[in-house]
């Protein structure tokens, strides 16, 4: 826990006879978050200083205690402290939280929109992405701003694919083609059962996937054709077309020996091992593994031995795409409206370019402002810089929905109980179909 | 009621509280979140009133009329004459002649653009955020997305709006963010096929382990009550070992040993078996697994409780049975079992009931996988009621599936005390009659 006090002593010549002095204490609670996202805390920090000097220079006191915290039991942890301290009246004052849990937490009445406070027009939020600031907004409100933007890529490793028969330039064209459909899971599938027959990778290693649960798994379904939420009623999608030929896909990796029947449950740290080191022929992951791989598990030629590009297309009606799930700061409701100001004021300053650059290349996200291109830290990094090229423009963001988490637990357990052969796809769709109309209602769309 | 009465209900009373409060209480909420459509979005301890843009879409369907939908749907912010008024009232007349110059009559859809209008004021700018915020609201027409903290408050607001009366009430239930009272849960629980895999899963779970702990648990209590004392001890030890471990540790033990590069498949690769990750590879293997992480926590109790109660068994019994020339075997069928009667119901019936609700070693294990096919009842109410990457935590639901395993507890354990004749075994002994 950091905690920083800033008492400025007030210079008498400016301040005109100080009306009083102010005490505000915040709390910073962060989600999700281990040393290398430091700057999601530290950042309010630096924060709460300037805008303490700003208030000097108007003549005002004000002092502001910023304490935080980023150590909990993982994500339900800190979910469920967030929601029973606002239950009893105690939430710290500013949360970092995944933008899914706007949906509920406001209409709990646990969070206030930060628009509520701060001028979305003005500088920095002006500089703020659009799309990002999108992703932040229920029921035409703006609840929260994103605190960092990443995306989810498609990995492989180089030195299998140009075994495979491609050359440099195939690798140098990949991006390209894989984002015009040219490249589909398909054509990967192919080469990662030709990566196994060679000996290139084992088997149950030419396509890798992630091992848990998330977001990454709605980048799938999309690929195939399926998407997410109706934007005419607000209502969230289920594609019956798409997900069965998403399940199937995984089915037919299994088949082909390139994907291992009981992946689901892999050990993490094994994961990451192995996908930096060359074991896996094609995964995928997020824009912060870079950090990973190249840090603890120590591949020193990052951009020598891995390509990345979008999650292909799986079929003519989908479409290459990759899922940002960006974390966002919200503003809690508070007893005293002064310190909601006051929290709203210092997410809106830690959003200033330099500051979310000290965070974005630390923790290896990317940036949630146009400007950040400008700053020598960000732009100097070449993985920053080429995945914000690649990646960000076309990512797009899973819906806020009160019921989405319902939605995607469910589409994730249909996908493994027909990845591991206990339902075949049509079963699993039928399945999930029945629970979600009859847990969703009107919430759903089935097409 | 005499002073000794008073005595024994003043010793009773911390038990009596820590009853209360340690196991009335949270069935008794369980019982009540059970009924409720509790969940994250409706927050625990009750709601306010709103409604928001995507409240207009169920509208009709609860039985509000178009007229009024029209009224709620119109203008977020105007020009009108009222807000004007406010508006010079609050910020002085050169600042309102010149808005109400500017935007003659204009409507604005949200409030961003209502503060860009405000922004427009050029002869005395409304220079900071926090006047224009406030400015912006004395134009604001519309109640959607705001929160009212009362009934009253929100019926107060929407008559404001010129909606008729026989609106307000459905409008009212609409609006309110909080839990009600519903009996969707168990019709929920009723529908799902995965309810009725999740208690399939449960009784396999439950019986075979079961079986497991109780007969290990009894044979090892007899195998080493035949043994010298000093041997006797180390290997209790030994088996008392999972019991004592640290669950996390214990169970990620059994992952090292279990997983495709671990100990099983490096000690099998060899001989020409396959590296497989024997926890997850099929739901005989991630049952086999699970029986045996639990049945040797559970099978060590048995053990430790069985001993003692061999230990009990008065030595001139087994003398009396030697000298009628009684083998081990026959010792133990005649003289033994019949002796454990009430061990062995004890051990049964509370390791049933621990069993039912019992799901951490799943959860570190399995977490009900492969493909949920390991997922029982208790780990199901926890994954509905308590973990959810997507946010919304169904507390409602959760408690409904905690229920069903409270009732199935009772049931069971009226079943056991009847089927070993409870009534008898603690009845006193003839001979004191």
């Amino acid at each position: 826990m950091k905690t920083l006090t800033c008492k400025l002593a007030l210079i008498t010549a400016l301040a005109a006879g100080p009306a009083f002095a102010e005490d505000i204490t915040i709390n910073v609670w962060a989600g999700g978050s281990n040393d290398a996202d430091s700057y999601r805390l530290d950042n309010i920090s630096i924060a709460a200083d300037l805008l303490e000097r700003e208030a000097a220079i108007r003549g005002e006191e004000l002092n502001i205690t910023v304490e935080g915290k980023r150590d909990f039991d993982g994500w339900d942890g800190f979910k469920q402290a967030v929601t029973l301290s606002a239950e009893a009246g105690n939430a710290p004052q500013i949360v970092v939280t995944s933008h899914l849990d706007i949906a509920p937490w406001a209409s709990a009445g646990y969070i206030v929109p930060v628009e509520d406070y701060v001028d979305l027009d003005a500088w920095p939020l002006s500089n703020v992405y659009s799309n990002l600031m999108e992703i932040a907004q229920y029921d035409d409100m703006q609840w929260g701003v994103p605190q960092d933007a990443e995306s989810r890529p498609f990995f492989f490793w180089k030195e299998t694919f140009l075994k495979l028969g491609h050359t440099e330039e195939d690798i140098a064209a990949m991006p390209a083609r894989v984002r015009a459909g040219e490249y589909t899971l398909r054509d990967m599938l192919a080469d990662a059962t030709k990566a196994v027959e060679m000996g290139l990778v084992e088997e149950g290693y030419g396509f890798y996937p992630r091992v848990s649960n998330g977001p990454d798994y709605a980048q799938f379904y999309q690929s195939f054709g399926g998407e997410l939420i109706d934007p005419e009623t607000g209502k969230l999608l289920f594609d019956r077309t798409a997900m069965t030929e998403m399940y199937q896909f995984f089915v037919d990796a299994v088949d082909a020996k390139v994907l291992r029947k009981n992946h689901i449950g892999t050990d993490w740290d094994q994961w990451y091992s192995e996908v930096a080191t060359g074991k896996a022929a094609f995964w995928h992951g997020g824009t912060w593994h870079y950090g990973r791989y190249t840090g603890k598990e120590g591949n020193e030629d990052f951009f020598g031995s891995i390509g990345f590009t979008l999650i292909p297309a799986g079929n003519d009606a989908g479409r290459a795409n990759t899922i940002t799930h960006p974390l966002v700061y919200l503003i809690t409701n508070q007893e005293d409206d002064r310190v909601e100001e006051i929290a709203a004021q210092l997410v809106s300053i830690a959003s200033e370019p330099r500051l979310n650059t000290l965070h974005a290349i630390q923790s290896s996200h990317l940036a949630i402002g146009k400007a950040e291109s400008g700053v020598d830290l960000y732009s100097n990094n070449r993985w920053a810089a080429e995945a914000t090229e690649v990646l960000l423009p076309y990512a797009n963001a899973q819906p806020n929905h009160p019921s989405y988490g319902a939605f995607s637990e469910a589409m994730f357990k249909g996908l493994e109980a027909a990845w591991t052969g206990v339902q075949t796809p049509e079963q699993a769709v039928a399945e999930v179909e029945a629970q979600l109309s009859v847990t969703l209602g009107d919430d759903l769309i089935i097409r | 009621m005499n002073k000794q009465k008073l005595l024994g209900a003043a010793f009773i009373s911390p038990a009596l509280i820590a009853v209360i409060v340690f196991f009335l209480v949270p069935v008794i909420l369980t019982v009540v979140f059970s009924f409720t459509n509790m969940s994250t979005s409706t927050g625990i301890l009750g709601g306010e009133y709103q409604l928001t843009q995507s409240d207009l879409d169920d509208l009709s369907g609860a039985g509000v009329s178009d007229e009024a939908i029209t009224l709620l749907q119109g203008a977020g912010y105007a020009m009108t004459d009222e807000s004007l008024t406010a508006f010079e009232t609050e910020f002085g007349k050169t600042r309102a002649d010149e808005l109400a110059q500017k935007f003659p009559d204009a409507t604005f859809d949200s409030r961003r653009d209502m503060e860009r209008a405000l922004k427009e004021l050029r002869t005395d700018p409304l220079r900071s955020t926090r006047e224009r915020k406030a400015a912006a609201e004395l134009f604001r027409q519309s109640i959607l997305g705001q929160r009212y903290e009362t009934k009253d408050d929100f019926a107060n607001a929407v008559s404001a709006l010129n909606i008729s009366a026989a609106d307000t009430q459905p409008l009212t239930e609409v609006a309110y963010t909080g839990w009600t009272f519903t009996t969707q849960n168990f019709e929920l629980l009723w529908q799902l096929p995965a309810t009725w895999r999740y208690a399939i899963n449960t009784v396999i779970y439950v019986s075979l382990t079961l079986v497991f702990n109780v007969t290990l648990g009894l044979f090892l209590a007899l195998s080493t009550f035949f043994l010298p004392d000093r041997i006797a001890q180390t290997f209790r030890t030994i088996w008392f070992l999972p019991r004592i471990l640290p669950p996390v540790l214990y169970v990620m033990m059994w992952q090292w040993m279990t997983w495709d590069q671990g100990f099983i498949s490096s000690l099998l690769a060899p001989l020409g078996v396959d590296r497989i990750d024997w926890m997850r590879h099929s739901a005989v293997h991630g049952w086999t697994v699970l029986v045996l992480i639990n049945g040797f926590v559970g099978a060590s109790l048995g053990m430790i409780l069985f001993s003692s109660s061999l230990r009990a068994i008065p030595q001139t019994q087994f003398y009396a049975a030697q000298v009628d020339g009684a083998g081990r075997w026959q010792q133990i069928r005649y003289v033994i079992l019949p002796q454990m009667r009430w061990p062995i119901l004890f051990i049964t019936s509370y390791q049933t009931l621990s069993l039912l609700t019992s799901f951490e070693y799943i959860l570190l294990s399995t977490d009900g996988g492969p493909g949920r096919q390991t997922e029982v009842w208790a780990l199901a109410a926890y994954h509905t009621a308590l973990s959810n990457y997507g946010g919304n935590l169904e507390y409602g639901l959760g408690a409904a599936y905690a229920l069903a395993l409270v009732i199935i507890g009772i049931i069971l354990s009226a079943i056991y005390l009847r089927f070993f004749n409870f009534r008898e075994l603690v009845a006193k002994p003839r001979i004191e009659q």
